[in-house]
């Protein structure tokens, strides 16, 4: 990246990226979706803090603007469209029985993250600086999302498994480049945004017809 | 302004508003805006490739039209041929197009395909480079796709010939590009002339891979034989002016294909790749008219015809490339005449053949053969165009099929002096497999206008029969008239043709004359005209001597002779099936035939026979043998895969999230 940062702006950098991580942990960890959401717009603050403090340490107002926006979408936007979601998805407040028990997927997530450290290990060598060693946090961000998604059953936890990924690969894109253009973060935001509308239509549609958002009972989908 | 390029600008202008046209046009006009767009488009593009025939090249490069590759158009002589082709039979076409697509074909999608389809098959000999080429070609697949399918509500096959034709031709497509890029692979860029300019520079075995790939591409397009499973299921279950262009027209764009890359872009090269053309071109031409001498299906029999007529066009294309191999470059021009030639012989007749199929299946309901027949005097125009179609095709003279036959004979004879070993022993067979093929075709051509049309009818359809309206008449009409012009004047385009291979082959025109056909280099001449001449005044003479020295009996009126058994009735005639009986037994080894004969005794005695039931297949032997192993496999793989698709979400993701841990790891630890 080659900008020059001070030695509080590397701190407020790793503080970013490690509430970005724990945030994820946590997501894992607690299975009240009251609680998943409220921690999932804790980290949508986080990596907007982690976009701002890449802003002041490049001087660059566009990307500021960007984090003021990653703010909106992803502290206030998101997780209140879920919240809604949430509130139309019946009586079942609490990831029940997860695919994987919340010990094995705390686990599981300390194994990903080990992996997402070994296998960022060349991007950090292309260009070592204090962002791209937080590369591996973002990694590990994705795959932890990514396990969200598969080993849990209830439709609104899927959905923050998905934006939990989002956030990740986001976050990956403004640690590796030299900020990713205004027009580009807004469309992908835009994407975000109507996939996270879909899916809460279609969190709906499934509860209207089968009174449940459990999607381990939805076994009709192949041929 | 240059008359290739205004014809085909025209051409794309009027076939593109003809496609607008069918997307706007309230239905009851539907038919006949874009029948006469698709009419007045294959006129231009006639015009162009006559032009180009005759002569006139134009290039153009349009670097903004398409992204990347940009649109390159590039015609010559060779382009011309199969541009003129492909427009003549879209005249007749679009005109019997009007009349056929009253009856449930005028819907928005098949009306707006037919003239995209068109468009498609004038633009594929016009294209200059691998992207042009590649994008019209499946133009052209998707629109003709679209085509075949357009019946699909009536008949179930329809879905199952469309799926076969979709398969095989999205796989052939794949044959082409592979070749194609491979041999534009160090060229200067995509265009035609670039590969030309950097052939010679080809190692002989990335060549060989070129052109095999596009030899299987372009063969599974043009029907030849063992890629040719779609085209007898496609060819009946298409609308039958649709039938025609695909069988007239797009099946030639194979043969171009081969011409193009193998002669022309890649300039000849080792003599195998020749003798293999020459050899599936002759096993082609032999199989597709055993298969359509036996087929009880009218628009069937004439689709297993049109695997012969192009086998024996890629038997006179490998003839070419075997005399250029050999230094015999008068012979080798002489056989891509004839090849060139055969391939608007049989444009003409099987458009002729299929618009009257069509007019018979739209009279009767019925394209059996063995419940057809007593057409003769209730679609009158109808059966003469079939029976000149008949007779144009079976290669007699005074047919249409003769000349071209005559000539392809004659450059193979002629080729045995000069040959070496190999030659030797595959031209005589080459000549053999031709002569085979035309005196079945006489045979076949005899089932289908004798049992389809004469004597009385076998079926309820056949029997309340009416002559078809006036455009598809007129569309038959034109047909006719080019097979009559090709059959008694082919001095009309032959010393064009001959021009056309003489520049390809890097000769002169191997042929001369004007109403004799006289071979340059070789002995050899024939007068199409004379021969009908004197065929007529021979017949002529014949019926005038039986007419005058046969003493005429006193006429009386009496029953039939039916040896006692009761009036005889319709079901007593020749049927299809029975007429190729005799030669499904000599064929028995090769065909194959199934054969279920069931006697059926009465209740009182065992010596009295209440009724026998006959049922013949002929299954094809090659499909049996080379597609269903195939099928079975992918079948099986696809149940295999269906094990893994349980329905649940979560092992979807867990499939993907597996694979990407998985490819981390791999990373991690290689590394």
């Amino acid at each position: 990246m080659g900008i020059e940062m001070s030695g509080l702006t590397v701190q407020l950098l790793d503080i970013a990226a490690g509430a970005l991580l724990l945030t994820a942990v946590l997501v894992v960890w607690r299975r009240e979706l009251s609680v998943i959401l409220r921690v999932f717009a804790l980290q949508g603050v986080a990596l907007a803090g982690l976009v701002a403090v890449l802003a002041s340490a490049q001087r660059s107002v566009e990307l500021g603007l960007v984090a003021l926006g990653l703010l909106v979408l992803r502290g206030v936007v998101l997780p209140l469209l879920v919240r809604r979601s949430l509130a139309g998805a019946g009586p079942v407040r609490r990831e029940t029985t997860p695919m994987l028990n919340v010990a094995a997927s705390l686990l599981a997530a300390a194994a990903l993250t080990l992996l997402a450290l070994a296998v960022s290990v060349p991007l950090v060598a292309l260009d070592p600086s204090p962002a791209t060693r937080a590369v591996p946090v973002a990694v590990a961000v994705v795959l932890i999302g990514l396990m969200v998604m598969v080993t849990r059953r209830h439709a609104v936890s899927q959905v923050v498994g998905f934006l939990l990924m989002d956030n990740g690969i986001t976050a990956v894109a403004f640690l590796t480049t030299a900020g990713i253009g205004l027009l580009v973060e807004a469309g992908i935001a835009l994407d975000v945004l109507l996939v996270a509308g879909v899916l809460h239509v279609l969190t709906g549609r499934i509860r209207e017809t089968f009174g449940d958002t459990d999607l381990s009972a939805l076994r009709e989908l192949h041929d | 302004m240059n008359p290739v390029e205004f014809g085909l600008a025209a051409a794309v202008a009027v076939g593109l508003a003809g496609t607008v046209a069918a997307l706007l046009v309230p239905r009851p006009a539907r038919p006949g805006v874009t029948g006469a767009c698709v009419a007045v488009a294959g006129a231009l593009g006639l015009t162009a490739g006559i032009a180009a025939v005759t002569g006139v090249t134009w290039s153009v490069h349009l670097p903004a039209v398409l992204p990347l590759a940009g649109v390159d158009l590039a015609v010559d002589g060779l382009s011309g041929v199969f541009l003129a082709v492909a427009g003549a039979v879209a005249v007749a076409a679009g005109i019997y197009g009007i009349g056929y697509a009253r009856h449930g074909l005028d819907g928005r999608a098949v009306q707006a395909a037919f003239p995209m389809f068109v468009l498609s098959l004038l633009l594929v000999p016009a294209a200059g480079g691998v992207g042009t080429f590649g994008l019209c070609w499946e133009l052209m697949a998707l629109s003709s796709l679209i085509l075949v399918l357009a019946e699909h509500r009536r008949r179930p096959a329809v879905a199952s010939a469309g799926l076969w034709y979709a398969v095989m031709t999205h796989l052939g497509f794949v044959a082409i590009l592979v070749g194609l890029l491979v041999a534009a692979g160090p060229a200067d860029g995509g265009s035609f002339a670039a590969i030309r300019a950097a052939a010679p520079g080809l190692p002989p075995a990335v060549a060989g891979l070129a052109f095999m790939a596009c030899l299987v591409g372009f063969g599974s397009k043009a029907g030849i034989v063992p890629l040719h499973a779609w085209l007898p299921r496609a060819h009946p279950e298409a609308p039958s002016h649709v039938s025609a262009l695909m069988s007239a027209a797009m099946v030639n764009l194979g043969v171009y294909g081969v011409v193009r890359v193998g002669i022309d872009l890649l300039g000849g090269g080792p003599r195998w790749w020749w003798l293999l053309t020459l050899a599936v071109g002759a096993v082609s031409a032999v199989y597709g008219i055993l298969q359509a001498v036996v087929a009880g299906d009218l628009k069937r029999l004439l689709g297993h015809s049109t695997t012969e007529n192009m086998g024996l066009v890629l038997v006179g294309v490998g003839a070419c490339g075997l005399f250029t191999v050999d230094g015999e470059a008068v012979l080798a021009a002489l056989a891509l005449t004839a090849a060139l030639l055969h391939v608007i012989g049989h444009a003409a007749f099987k458009t002729l053949l299929f618009l009257s199929a069509g007019s018979v299946l739209h009279a009767t309901g019925t394209r059996d053969l063995d419940a057809l027949g007593g057409l003769r005097a209730r679609m009158p125009a109808t059966t003469a165009a079939f029976g000149l179609g008949a007779l144009a095709a079976s290669a007699l003279p005074p047919g249409t099929a003769f000349v071209s036959e005559w000539l392809l004979l004659q450059s193979l004879v002629h080729g045995l002096p000069a040959a070496g070993v190999v030659a030797s022993i595959v031209l005589p067979l080459g000549v053999a497999a031709v002569a085979l093929t035309a005196g079945l075709a006489v045979a076949t051509f005899v089932k289908a206008f004798g049992v389809g049309f004469l004597a009385r009818p076998r079926g309820s359809g056949a029997a309340g029969a009416r002559e078809s309206p006036p455009t598809m008449l007129a569309g038959m009409a034109l047909a006719a008239a080019a097979c009559v012009g090709l059959a008694i004047a082919p001095m009309l385009v032959l010393p064009a043709l001959a021009q056309v291979a003489g520049t390809l082959t890097r000769t002169g025109p191997p042929v001369s004359g004007a109403v004799t056909i006289e071979l340059d280099g070789v002995a050899g001449a024939m007068s199409p005209v004379l021969l009908a001449a004197a065929l007529v005044a021979g017949c002529v003479v014949v019926v005038v001597l039986v007419r005058v020295s046969a003493a005429r009996p006193a006429r009386r009126e009496t029953r039939l002779w039916d040896c006692g058994g009761g009036p005889l009735t319709e079901r007593m005639q020749y049927t299809a099936t029975s007429f190729a009986e005799p030669l499904q037994r000599v064929f028995d080894n090769v065909l194959q035939p199934v054969q279920d004969i069931e006697v059926t005794h009465h209740r009182e005695s065992q010596y009295l026979v209440e009724a026998v039931a006959y049922r013949r297949r002929v299954p094809d032997r090659i499909e049996r043998r080379l597609y269903e192993p195939v099928l079975a496999a992918v079948a099986a793989w696809g149940r295999a895969g269906r094990r893994l698709a349980t329905g649940s979400v979560h092992l979807y993701l867990g499939f993907g999230f597996a694979v990407l841990c998985g490819a981390f790891v791999m990373l991690v630890v290689t590394r």
